[in-house]
């Protein structure tokens, strides 16, 4: 936490100086875009290193938590630069507006990922329970199998088909793959509720020993209930940089095309 | 010569040596130095020709075959039958010629080549590196593989070396302390050795007066003195002092020394009937008798609270616990008893040194004006922060410590430890681990939870690193410089004993393959050819674990847990 504040320190005494900076070039009438431009060029190239860092994992570097915590800090800097850079909120004619739509799109993604890496760990933790993103449709099948053997079993065992014919009227929709996507992001206890529901009202119909069924049958519904918030809730974890990196990509690439028009019109 | 017996110990279902004939037994038996026990003093349940039916096997080696290496970890002992031996003598053979893994960090540009030499297929072998000469061969024994030395004359001009002679025992203290061996120990000439595991030698070391004589002295002349002076309160003896406390120290052994085969089955139980379960070392309220110290093993250390236990710390080797106890009873206090239990985690290894030697030699020493030195020796600061801090502690405070006992994760120096409140589950830890190992991470990120903490699936470099017990080319096996367990997958040849013997399964067994991504196979069985493989810390890798260094929200550490507590680092 202290590196944190060394780095939002660090970045606003660059923004200042470089205000500072514009501010005496415009006195002097002179052209400060280059100065802002400048260095919002070195802040974006330094942003996007980040990227490479994270690839080049055997390279004798900083820690990457160091350098997310730059990355973070620096994307604040970016946008403050640009706004110093535009001049406005929102600048005129097309091609620079869909630079500013790129660039903002970037860094509200930034700012979402960052937000949800700040609340969502936690959120899993509370889950109870730990699933390997890539594992979870093979762990939702295996519930599946399960949960279908159960009720097999049961029709078999106690001769009544009411359990076998509530599931397939309700539970085998949720069995199918994960549900409730919106509640479980939010944190909602929807799923919760819809499976208590299902198991309540059957309840009344059964006899002991199909109760005894019905009791297994929710625990791994409640199993599968979890693991569907690990997947929504990893799910946009690991989504939001298929966001981010393709802006901050085009981003890129646009700030080129700036570079380029500047050098032939400008200079 | 048949040996059946209605009580047999239930290991004899699965000799040791399954090819030791009644003809092998009755010849053991006529050598003189087994010939000197007295088998009348066995009970009939464990007759001594029985232990050498089931608890020993015959092996041959050729010159130059390596019996066991420095620092190798083994639980059985040897006797020379025929032939000699020859024990490399200080500084030792450096760790090529014995097989082992030379770690050398990689330079800049090694590291920089990893941009381009990385293989998309995992597990990729230059296929020259297993056709060349390794320095393996099949032993008389269906089997068995021997890692050999290549010039025994050119060794024997370089190093210095000592012969075992036939009759001779030798690897004892490393077979019932747990501890490393001190030397490496090749065939000289052919030879032919009684391996005796670490049962055997215990059932004869129990029944008979003259091997305990033996092996204790053994003990008391090469290990304990150089153990003692490598304790704190003794370090300031000189070596007449010292060879007096040696004198009067007791060895003492509790509970199971195979205590990684019933881990899986202690899971299962309660947590507080498994600490009713552990043999007690000492016991809260009882008479302090000496100082403990711990020489090899865990011990755990907990109070009485309520109908159980809390486990306050526990100590491992070159602990020690009862100092403070004595000398206040020393000083003159009354009513001075032990504030804590201390009981046997798996297997522990006790010396207790007598009150009245601890009392002439410690006390006297702390009491002539350097009492500033009685606060600082006593116990270790670690220790003593923990006894007077945790002490009268909430039970919640105390629940991550228990669990790590519980979990037997104190025996990892380096537990890979993720805080999941911070963890954004990104795998970059995994990814980072399979670019620096042949494109396939050497562990997983999935284990045991306990509340926010989760320590993953990744080798623990253990203090007790059972994994290295029965590795038969030496293949796994602990660096020097920095006591990390590393295979050598040169001399790996896929045995899978360590992976099996790895009670916390962090050893997993791969099939490697060729530069084009076939597997690479067996040519006399034609089956993928195994290699063993685990976490090394990144041993090579310049910047340190990769894991560690990838994790973006410094959720990952790797550490030991004696010195951790929540909140502490991460």
């Amino acid at each position: 936490m202290t590196k944190a504040w060394g780095y939002i320190i660090t970045a606003f005494i660059f923004f200042l100086l470089i205000w500072i900076w514009t501010l005496q070039i415009n006195n002097v009438l002179g052209y400060s875009a280059f100065i802002s431009g400048g260095a919002l060029l070195v802040t974006i190239a330094f942003l996007s290193l980040f990227n490479v860092r994270k690839r080049l994992s055997f390279l004798l570097s900083a820690p990457v938590h160091q350098w997310f915590l730059l990355h973070a800090v620096g994307g604040f800097l970016a946008l403050f630069l640009f706004w110093l850079h535009t001049g406005v909120f929102w600048p005129q004619g097309l091609y620079t507006q869909i630079l500013a739509v790129l660039f903002y799109g970037a860094t509200l993604s930034g700012i979402l990922g960052l937000i949800m890496e700040k609340i969502y760990p936690n959120f899993l933790t509370r889950i109870g329970l730990e699933c390997i993103y890539e594992r979870i449709p093979q762990e939702i099948a295996d519930l599946r199998n399960k949960a279908e053997c159960l009720i097999l079993e049961c029709t078999k065992e106690t001769d009544s088909d009411t359990l076998a014919q509530h599931y397939l009227e309700t539970l085998r929709w949720f069995f199918q793959r994960p549900r409730f996507f919106i509640n479980h992001i939010f944190g909602g206890q929807n799923a919760q509720h819809w499976v208590r529901q299902q198991c309540y009202i059957s309840e009344r119909f059964l006899n002991e020993k199909e109760r005894g069924y019905l009791d297994q049958l929710f625990i791994l519904a409640d199993t599968k209930r979890k693991i569907d918030c690990h997947y929504f809730v990893q799910t946009l974890l690991k989504g939001w940089l298929l966001v981010h990196v393709p802006l901050a990509v085009a981003v890129l690439a646009m700030v080129f095309w700036h570079l380029i028009v500047i050098q032939v019109f400008f200079l | 010569m048949s040996i059946t017996t209605p009580s047999r110990p239930p290991r004899w279902d699965q000799p040791f040596g399954s090819d030791i004939t009644d003809a092998d037994v009755d010849r053991l038996l006529s050598i003189p130095e087994i010939g000197a026990i007295e088998r009348d003093i066995f009970p009939s349940h464990m007759p001594l020709a029985g232990i050498l039916r089931n608890d020993s096997r015959i092996i041959h080696y050729k010159a130059g075959d390596i019996v066991f290496r420095e620092g190798d970890y083994g639980n059985s002992v040897f006797l020379i039958l025929e032939g000699s031996l020859r024990v490399v003598l200080a500084p030792g053979l450096p760790g090529g010629i014995l097989g082992r893994r030379e770690i050398q960090k990689n330079n800049f540009w090694q590291t920089l080549k990893q941009l381009w030499t990385q293989h998309k297929t995992p597990e990729v072998r230059g296929t020259q590196r297993y056709t060349q000469e390794a320095p393996l061969r099949k032993a008389v024994e269906p089997g068995e593989t021997h890692v050999f030395l290549q010039d025994i004359p050119a060794i024997l001009d370089s190093y210095r070396t000592a012969v075992l002679e036939k009759g001779t025992l030798f690897g004892e203290l490393s077979a019932l302390g747990r501890t490393p061996r001190a030397a490496t120990v090749f065939a000289g000439t052919g030879a032919e050795l009684l391996e005796i595991r670490w049962q055997g030698l215990r059932e004869i070391r129990k029944y008979d007066q003259g091997w305990r004589r033996r092996i204790d002295q053994n003990y008391r002349k090469d290990a304990l003195n150089s153990h003692l002076l490598a304790t704190s309160i003794f370090s300031h003896l000189d070596v007449d002092d010292l060879q007096e406390v040696a004198d009067n120290t007791l060895f003492e052994t509790y509970g199971s020394f195979d205590w990684y085969l019933s881990y899986k089955k202690f899971q299962a139980q309660e947590s507080i009937k498994e600490v009713k379960d552990e043999p007690i070392i000492a016991q809260q309220g009882a008479y302090p008798d000496g100082i403990l110290m711990v020489r090899a093993g865990f011990a755990r250390v907990s109070i009485e609270r309520g109908h159980g236990r809390q486990t306050i710390t526990y100590l491992r080797a070159g602990d020690f616990y009862g100092a403070d106890e004595l000398y206040r009873k020393w000083k003159g206090e009354t009513n001075i008893s032990l504030k804590v239990s201390i009981t046997a985690i798996g297997y522990v290894d006790i010396l207790r040194a007598s009150t009245r030697i601890v009392e002439k030699h410690i006390f006297s020493y702390w009491d002539s004006g350097r009492g500033e030195i009685r606060k600082v020796k006593s116990v270790p600061s670690k220790m003593k922060r923990r006894m007077e801090d945790y002490f009268d502690q909430p039970l919640a405070d105390g629940a991550m410590q228990e669990w790590v006992v519980q979990e037997r994760f104190v025996n990892g120096t380096q537990a890979m430890l993720i805080n999941l409140d911070r963890c954004v589950r990104c795998d970059d830890c995994v990814r980072a681990c399979a670019a620096t190992h042949e494109g396939n991470p050497r562990f997983i990120r999935h284990g045991k939870r306990f509340q926010n903490w989760m320590v993953a699936n990744a080798c623990m470099h253990c203090a007790d690193p059972v994994c290295m017990i029965g590795c038969p080319t030496g293949a796994i096996h602990r660096s020097m410089p920095g006591g990390t367990v590393i295979i050598n997958d040169d001399t790996c040849i896929g045995c899978e004993t360590c992976a099996n013997s790895c009670p916390y399964s962090n050893i997993q067994m791969v099939s490697i393959r060729d530069e084009v991504g076939q597997s690479i196979l067996d040519p006399q069985n034609h089956k993928p050819i195994l290699k063993a493989t685990k976490c090394d810390l990144c041993a090579d890798q310049r910047a340190g674990p990769a894991c560690v260094l990838s994790c973006p929200t410094d959720a990952l550490k790797r550490v030991d847990f004696l010195q951790w507590r929540p909140g502490s680092e991460i």
